[in-house]
């Protein structure tokens, strides 16, 4: 399946102007320090133009002057060097700040993109997120934005001064001979050309490099974070044998791309050449023919040289741009991509909420072709906890993505209190609704801030929720209580312990209607001790939906469903199930007897 | 940026002097660009500067490593081990270049072939500008034909062509040199990390090794690639240029090149700081990349909490320390650049002040004049490219010590060469008053354990880091042991060959760990030569055939960060299955079924039992259906030993093994399969 979002390409509906303008767009709030560092820079260019000429001013008017006093020609010359030296430390300083605020401005900008980037992102639907690799909005996010920052700073401002000066070298050489700067134009095709062949080939050069580096590093990577297997299994010499074979598609690559450079590099520096010997035989024979002075030729020359410096870093941007404008279009399409999930346009306020929660007729399927969910009905009375059994693939955990709004069903409607869900803001569904769910999202911080992350509880609040739930023997068992730091470079918390947190979480939070999904791996005795007491303990006055594998729990609850195929096949108390037989007393049944045959 | 102004200096119209124009550009080495200049391929100011990470570090950020920071999702067993990270001492400076010896020696013909073409192409450049000055000169003394324009002409275009030549020739051999350079030593530290034991592991995280392998290698590479030729050319430029302008007048000389040294030694501190800070934005970027990395795998997570708005403000917060740490890189790429152009700025106010001074005074001709200022331009790159060079060859060393430092690392295993003996057929451990800790520092993780491991099969439980899997480690010789401790086949296992040992063994351990090849190719591990059939049969005994038929391209799926994803029970079992296939006399289960569901774990053992006849199996588990398949079970507790017996006998005897059992016996409902 594809959401609207072609892979890698170029071109789409976006043209480049359509970029241009939104480039500028973000760029329009900086406007002061966008045209400070214009100032700065054709400054920085004007005092280096300046430069020479004071130095001509010098020789002229001082040293060569050869009618004047030696002791007026000496001090006219110190004149000259004080301002010269003067102009050289203003043109220090300048640049200085040019560089700076240019970066201050590339960066800022950048940051701004990325915010809105992340930001739209993180609100995209998780049908989304089934499309796309990790790798590729992580790529969006760093690279790519990373890309139009090196176009920003180093091209935006440079292409502007490169251009004008080039402009003003032709300029220039045709004010002092047209035959000759027509023969001098030639080259800006020429380079123009090689620069596109050469920024071409190159790139396919560095993709082949890239490519072979990810497979050469990810062996290494997969090598060393198995390294116990290979050794167990005395793969070793096999392993090195494969390694060597990437390391020298490695070699072999940049090797290539060596003689690439080897062989563009100096083909700017050949064409100088060429133009200087193309002006000597040239301008030679118009001087022979009297149509040229000496001085003009050399200053021809001179200029000539000049004339390939901007051509020069033309060419050396190109690329940069190019790339850039890639990385450009790609942001701004995902920027485009719209969430499948509508939000109301006037959310329900601030919902009171009793804990009715209702499923009708709901039919969904992660492809819409294949349902997972059959037209389910379902009805939870407030204060009702029911438990959901079935086995993988029954349709679980698609209730519970349907409820918290991660998808939206194909027919049908899930009502809370009678309000459809679509109706409620998504923040606040999210808040009525909560979910342990079986995976635990840890934050480098302390046991505290993990538990009341954003629910704007203080810590007075959490130990009473502890406090009434049991919990507080799991904090005791840890170091410093709610203090210890977990997460990367702290306290490494158990499975059990993880559940722990993550229900505390949940309970922090009040939500009107709990969710649980309960962890099928096995955890320690203790933790699950003290989370089947918070269990029971939380259940009372919510209404609570638990994906169940504990027979505890399903004892607990209210009200059985089984879960088949989409379907719920059967449902009632546990007793009432048992006595009925069929589905639900089937899979007891057959865990039983396992139990039994020890 | 430097060189212009002297260019425009030398246009200067002297129309009233007009040798001393043409003598000023025609002066010997009329401004050859330096090789460094176009080696480097742009102005060495922007090498310099090292604007960005570099394209190949940047586009590939770690987007495959296992979720670590930030987000530790779901269930993960801590390693054995945090030793704080070991700082490498400065070896000398003859062992870290032993290291680049062999390469060196080995393409000497190479380098030789290559720095000569590099000298040629210096002294060729220097050629050009004196065709041009006699060029100029026939046509100022009005004695040059358009013939004879035409015969110089050609001449530059024919030195230009071999410069040309020379140049990719000097570049393939030298900065070919640097990557085969580079590849040797890539290899030897692969191979080297091949004989590591765990300890080793523990010490240096896959991070570190590939950094190793990566940045630290490429730091090399730069500094025998670029940094040598970078270096040798400006020595001779330098040299050279120093020596005309000595020739014409020393005292102006000094004055001129007063600016000079301090532009080095900027160059070098400036290069040294933004090096630094440059790798401070590399830390961060890599934040950031993995901070929307662990975002984006936890979507479903944030969303559930709401947590967008969070997230947002936690990315922003990074954003902002990167706006910041690049700012602290402008400040010093703000100050390279204009240093160089100061210094250069400098020398030339000295000349005009001095210079003009004694042109006045009628001691220097205004040619020398002229010529003096191109050749302080021509010096301009070569003295920047000095504090690069030292900056370059500084961070090369010290890559190179941690090379070495990895290099030297040995192992703690004894190294016994492979004697070939044969392997034996029902091999027994035998464990006396065995102690094991990972590091002196820790809490040991068997305490004095005595115990016999022979044919039968051998259930080992207890409470997380009691010791069950320090055991099954040092058995499969992961960790060392003292002498006398621990024996294989009635000998002291140090006294005999990792891989001899290890023969022996199937191991199945907590994590699965796969690799991205095709499944067959996985489960085909330990035995490459493995016929499909048996392949499929090791399959069928790990219960995982199903699974594997049901995939798009059975057993040739690739699985892995290329291919499909298997779920933690599916990861378990092809892992049984390759340690299966082996069909060694020895298997270890360290916990490697836990994903699997009770129900599939029993079967699948059921099955194995008229397999497992006559061999050692060791199984550990908490789960007490698995137990009670086992001959015998041994409880540890901190360490020790504290209970072993058969099933019916600990639930007699143990407390703890009968809380599992109360526990564990009220059967979950529902799947309880694979997540």
């Amino acid at each position: 399946m594809n959401f609207g979002y072609e892979e890698e390409g170029k071109g789409g509906s976006l043209g480049d102007v359509g970029i241009w303008r939104r480039i500028i767009a973000f760029s329009a709030r900086y406007r002061l320090a966008l045209s400070g560092a214009i100032i700065l820079s054709l400054f920085v260019t004007g005092g280096t133009l300046a430069l020479p000429a004071l130095l001509q001013h010098g020789i002229d008017r001082y040293i060569t002057a050869k009618g004047i006093e030696n002791t007026v020609r000496l001090s006219g010359l110190t004149s000259t060097a004080v301002w010269y030296g003067l102009l050289v430390l203003l043109i220090f300083v300048a640049t200085f700040f040019q560089t700076v605020v240019l970066e201050w401005l590339g960066q800022s900008i950048m940051h701004r993109i990325r915010q809105d980037l992340f930001n739209h992102i993180l609100h995209l639907d998780l049908q989304f997120f089934n499309s796309q690799p990790t790798g590729r909005l992580v790529t969006r996010l760093t690279n790519d934005i990373q890309n139009m920052y090196e176009m920003f700073t180093s091209v935006m401002v440079t292409l502007f001064n490169e251009l004008l000066r080039l402009a003003g070298i032709l300029v220039l050489l045709f004010f002092m001979n047209v035959q000759l700067a027509l023969l001098m134009t030639i080259f800006v095709p020429i380079s123009a050309l090689i620069t596109v062949l050469f920024s071409r080939l190159a790139r396919a050069c560095f993709r082949a490099i890239r490519s072979q580096l990810v497979r050469l590093n990810s062996f290494l990577q997969e090598a060393i974070s198995g390294i116990s297997i290979i050794q167990l299994f005395g793969r070793e010499e096999r392993n090195r044998r494969d390694f060597e074979e990437l390391s020298q598609g490695y070699l072999e690559r940049t090797l290539s791309q060596i003689r690439l450079f080897g062989t563009f590099m100096p083909i700017t520096e050949f064409m100088s050449s060429l133009a200087t010997a193309l002006i000597l035989w040239y301008g030679g024979g118009e001087i022979i023919r009297s149509r040229l002075t000496l001085g003009e030729l050399v200053a021809f020359i001179s200029y000539m040289r000049l004339f390939f410096q901007p051509l020069r870093e033309l060419s050396q941007k190109y690329s940069i741009v190019q790339s850039a404008m890639a990385s450009a279009e790609r942001i701004f399409q995902l920027l485009d991509t719209k969430s499948r999930i509508l939000l109301p346009e006037h959310p329900v306020e601030k919902p009171v909420v009793q804990g009715e929660l209702r499923f009708e007729r709901v039919r969904f399927g992660y492809d819409p072709e294949i349902p997972v969910l059959h037209d389910l009905s379902l009805t939870l009375r407030p204060g009702q906890a029911v438990a959901l059994v079935g086995t993988t693939g029954s349709g679980k955990t698609t209730l519970v993505n349907l409820l918290l709004r991660f998808y939206e069903p194909q027919a049908g409607t899930i009502t809370i209190d009678g309000i459809d869900i679509a109706r409620f803001a998504l923040e606040d569904l999210r808040t009525v609704v909560g979910v342990v769910l079986q995976d635990v999202l840890i934050l480098q911080d302390s046991l505290l801030a993990n538990i009341v992350m954003n629910s704007g509880r203080n810590r007075q609040d959490v130990e009473e929720i502890l406090g009434k739930t049991g919990m507080t023997r799991f904090v005791a068992r840890l170091p410093q209580g709610l203090d210890t730091m977990i997460g990367e470079g702290g306290q490494e918390l158990s499975s059990g312990e993880k559940q722990l947190l993550s229900f505390a979480r949940v309970l922090c939070r009040n939500p009107a209607i709990l969710i649980l999904d309960e962890a099928t791996a096995a955890i320690d005795t203790e933790s699950e001790n003290i989370l089947e007491e918070a269990i029971a303990d939380s259940f009372r006055g919510r209404t609570s939906l638990v994906i169940a594998h504990r027979l505890s729990t399903i004892h607990r609850a209210d009200h059985i469903i089984a879960l088949q195929h989409g379907r719920i096949v059967q449902q009632g108390s546990h007793e009432e199930l048992m006595a009925l037989g069929g589905y639900y007393a089937e899979m007891v049944a057959l865990d039983r007897r396992d139990g039994d045959s020890l | 940026m430097g060189r212009l102004e002297f260019f425009i200096i030398i246009i200067n119209p002297e129309k009233n002097d007009p040798s001393a124009a043409s003598g000023s550009l025609i002066a010997p080495p009329a401004l050859p660009p330096c090789n460094l200049c176009l080696s480097l391929g742009f102005k060495p100011l922007s090498v310099i500067a090292e604007k960005r990470p570099s394209e190949s570090s940047r586009q590939t950020p770690p987007i495959h490593q296992p979720a670590t920071t930030l987000f530790a999702s779901s269930v993960k067993k801590s390693p054995p081990d945090i030793p704080a990270p070991d700082r490498p001492n400065r070896a000398d400076l003859s062992q870290l270049l032993a290291l680049l010896r062999p390469s060196f020696s080995r393409y000497r013909w190479r380098l030789i072939a290559g720095f000569s073409a590099l000298l040629a192409v210096d002294f060729l450049q220097l050629i050009i500008p004196r065709i041009l000055k006699s060029g100029v000169d026939g046509l100022a003394k009005a004695t040059a034909s358009q013939s004879d324009l035409l015969a110089l002409a050609g001449l530059i275009i024919l030195i230009a062509i071999i410069v040309a030549g020379l140049r990719f020739v000097w570049r393939y051999l030298i900065i070919g040199f640097s990557r085969l350079l580079e590849m040797a030593i890539r290899n030897r530290i692969f191979t080297h990390i091949l004989k590591m034991d765990a300890l080793f592991f523990a010490r240096h995280t896959p991070g570190d090794l590939m950094a190793h392998s990566s940045n630290d290698l490429s730091a090399v590479q730069m500094a025998c690639g670029m940094g040598l030729v970078a270096a040798i050319d400006a020595l001779v430029m330098s040299i050279a240029t120093i020596g005309f302008m000595l020739h014409i007048h020393v005292q102006l000389t000094l004055l001129a090149l007063l600016p000079m040294p301090f532009l080095a030694y900027f160059t070098r501190i400036l290069a040294g700081r933004l090096h630094h800070r440059f790798n401070t934005v590399q830390e961060q970027f890599s934040l950031m990349t993995e901070f929307s990395r662990s975002t984006i795998v936890s979507v479903r997570l944030i969303k559930a909490y709401t947590m967008e708005k969070f997230q947002t403000g936690e990315f922003d917060k990074l954003g902002r320390k990167y706006v910041k740490n690049n700012l602290g890189v402008a400040y010093i790429q703000g100050l390279i650049n204009p240093i160089a152009t100061l210094a250069g700025n400098l020398g030339m106010l000295m000349i005009l002040l001095v210079g003009g001074r004694l042109v006045i005074l009628g001691t220097l001709t205004m040619g020398d004049f002229v010529a003096f200022v191109s050749y302080l331009s021509m010096l301009i790159w070569p003295m920047m490219a000095i504090g690069w060079v030292a900056n370059l060859v500084q961070r090369g060393l010290t890559s190179l010590n941690r090379i070495h430092h990895l290099l030297t690392q040995q192992s703690t295993l004894p190294d016994i060469a492979d004697t070939g003996e044969q392997p034996l057929l029902q091999p027994s451990f035998n464990l006396r008053a065995v102690c094991f800790s990972y590091s002196p520092a820790r809490q040991p993780a068997l305490r004095t354990v005595d115990l016999e491991l022979g044919p039968g099969i051998h259930g080992i439980t207890g409470r997380t880091g009691s010791g069950k899997s320090s055991l099954c480690r040092i058995l499969a010789r992961l960790y060392p042991v003292p002498d006398g401790q621990l024996f294989f086949g009635g000998r002291d296992v140090n006294t005999l060959p990792l891989a001899y040992i290890r023969s022996h063994i199937a191991y199945v351990g907590q994590e699965p760990i796969l690799f991205s090849d095709t499944i067959a190719a996985n489960i085909a591990l330990g035995r490459p030569e493995a016929s499909e059939e048996e392949i499929r049969e090791a399959a069928r005994s790990a219960a995982v055939h199903d699974d594997i038929t049901n995939l798009p391209d059975g057993y040739a799926t690739l699985i892995g960060e290329r291919g499909v994803k298997l779920s933690g029970g599916q990861r378990q079992r092809l892992a049984l299955a390759r340690a299966l296939i082996c069909d060694r006399p020895v298997l270890i289960i360290d916990d490697g079924l836990s994903a699997v569901d009770v129900a599939t774990e029993h079967e699948v053992f059921a099955g194995l039992r008229r397999q497992f006849v006559g061999k050692t199996v060791i199984i550990v588990s908490n789960r007490i259906k698995m137990l009670s398949l086992t001959d015998r079970i041994v409880i540890f507790e901190e360490g020790r030993i504290v209970s072993q017996g058969g099933h019916d006998e600990l639930l007699a005897a143990n407390s703890l093994y009968r809380s599992m059992f109360a526990k564990q016996m009220q059967v979950p409902a529902g799947d309880g399969v694979e997540p």
